[in-house]
């Protein structure tokens, strides 16, 4: 089986380029599998994410995959991540020490998460950013993680990648699951038969939750969407066939035409953000309980 | 035997990167033990640098579960958080009483919390 690739950028189209792959690919067992890259003339980085849990759910069918015919600038972009070593290439220097490398974790994996991301976090060219800012950004990165390891219910693991674009003081970063996905979570919490991307708005709205059990939640994705908005960053995520965008503090949502297998958060954070994210009022230790 | 019990989060968990909700899930069982006890808990968050709702929820909101909010009022406080994770653990707590405000989340929380105290 052969399949074309075409560009992938952290955009909609970029997520239906995805979507389209896990769809054509879905039924693949034991089959070979040539990727052809000639026309991806461009992968964003921190796609490698979603792109490589969808490869990787393709490998667990038993079949082999091969990227062929990488146009040389992707070829550099995905070495340097560590992103084609998984496919036969060799690791390639991150020379501007801006890239935070690809890689899947378990949902076990928490304290190799925590520090896959603090190794990135202090030099390395990541930007300097306010300590309040990093401590914001560091958190929500956490969160997300968390969030996929309580919700998505994955056992093919959690994929993560991203990148610092110097130029223009953003950082993206992506966390995919290869889980249930928020649309099936709340219809199996609720009973609620919602289209995807509404699904998506549930889980970012008020207090909704889908936890059950001894231990409440919820807040997640909510902190999340406050800081972005405060950062004029972006928020994308994807689940099913959802697509939500928060961008400044427009939301946006669209449909796929087949789904995502799992759950993907794309984050673009504004380094150059000065201001201060410290609360201006204090909170009395006394009065928390 | 003490009465009052201060527990260094940084010591239990192993790290300032306090996370992980199965890393919260460690702090709980120690505060719930000694609360069971009838202790006073001081929770002290020196060196911590990292915190997350998951943790805190684990830790912290997932209390409201086996003991009531006048208990936990009298018996646990915190120190050394910074000003913003403070903010973040008293949306946590105010979320985690509207979470256990549902009688029989809360029936099904205490029945479980006795039914692990029991096995251990």
């Amino acid at each position: 089986m052969k399949i074309f690739l075409q560009e992938i950028r952290s955009d909609y189209e970029g997520f239906s380029v995805l979507v389209s792959l896990a769809a054509e690919t879905r039924e693949c067992d034991f089959d070979d599998i040539e990727i052809d890259m000639s026309r991806a003339t461009w992968i964003d980085a921190n796609m490698c994410a979603p792109f490589g849990a969808i490869l990787y759910k393709v490998g667990r069918g038993l079949n082999t995959v091969r990227l062929t015919n990488i146009p040389v600038d992707v070829e550099t972009i995905l070495s340097r991540n560590g992103f084609l070593c998984n496919y036969g290439w060799s690791r390639r220097t991150d020379t501007y020490g801006s890239t935070i490398e690809y890689k899947r974790f378990d949902p076990k994996d928490d304290r190799y998460f925590a520090d896959y991301i603090e190794k990135y976090m202090i030099g390395k060219g990541i930007p300097d950013m306010s300590f309040e800012l990093l401590k914001k950004f560091r958190e929500s990165i956490y969160e997300i993680f968390s969030n996929a390891v309580i919700h998505s219910r994955t056992k093919q693991g959690i994929f993560s990648c991203g990148q610092y674009y110097h130029k223009k003081h953003l950082f993206e970063f992506s966390i995919a699951d290869l889980g249930i996905g928020i649309r099936q979570n709340i219809q199996r919490r609720f009973g609620l038969d919602l289209p995807a991307a509404d699904a998506i708005n549930w889980a970012l709205e008020g207090h909704n939750t889908t936890k059950t059990g001894p231990i409440p939640g919820g807040l997640g994705l909510k902190l999340l969407r406050e800081f972005i908005v405060r950062n004029e960053g972006r928020i994308q995520i994807v689940s099913d066939k959802g697509y939500w965008e928060l961008s400044g503090e427009k939301v946006t949502t669209r449909s796929f035409s087949d789904p995502f297998p799992g759950t993907v958060v794309n984050i673009v954070i504004n380094t150059g953000d000065t201001k201060s994210y410290c609360l201006a009022s204090e909170v009395n230790p006394e009065e928390i309980f | 035997m003490s009465d009052k019990i201060v527990l260094m989060v940084f010591e239990v968990v192993g790290s300032g990167i306090c996370v992980s909700s199965d890393d919260g899930q460690k702090v709980h069982d120690q505060i719930a033990t000694a609360l069971r006890q009838g202790k006073y808990v001081r929770l002290s968050f020196l060196n911590v640098e990292s915190l997350t709702s998951a943790f805190l929820n684990a830790s912290i909101g997932q209390l409201y579960g086996e003991f009531s909010e006048e208990t936990i009022k009298l018996s646990l406080s915190v120190s050394d958080m910074e000003k913003n994770d403070l903010a973040l653990l008293k949306r946590v707590v105010e979320m985690a009483k509207e979470y256990f405000r549902n009688p029989e989340r809360f029936k099904k929380a205490r029945e479980e919390a006795l039914e692990e105290r029991d096995a251990d």
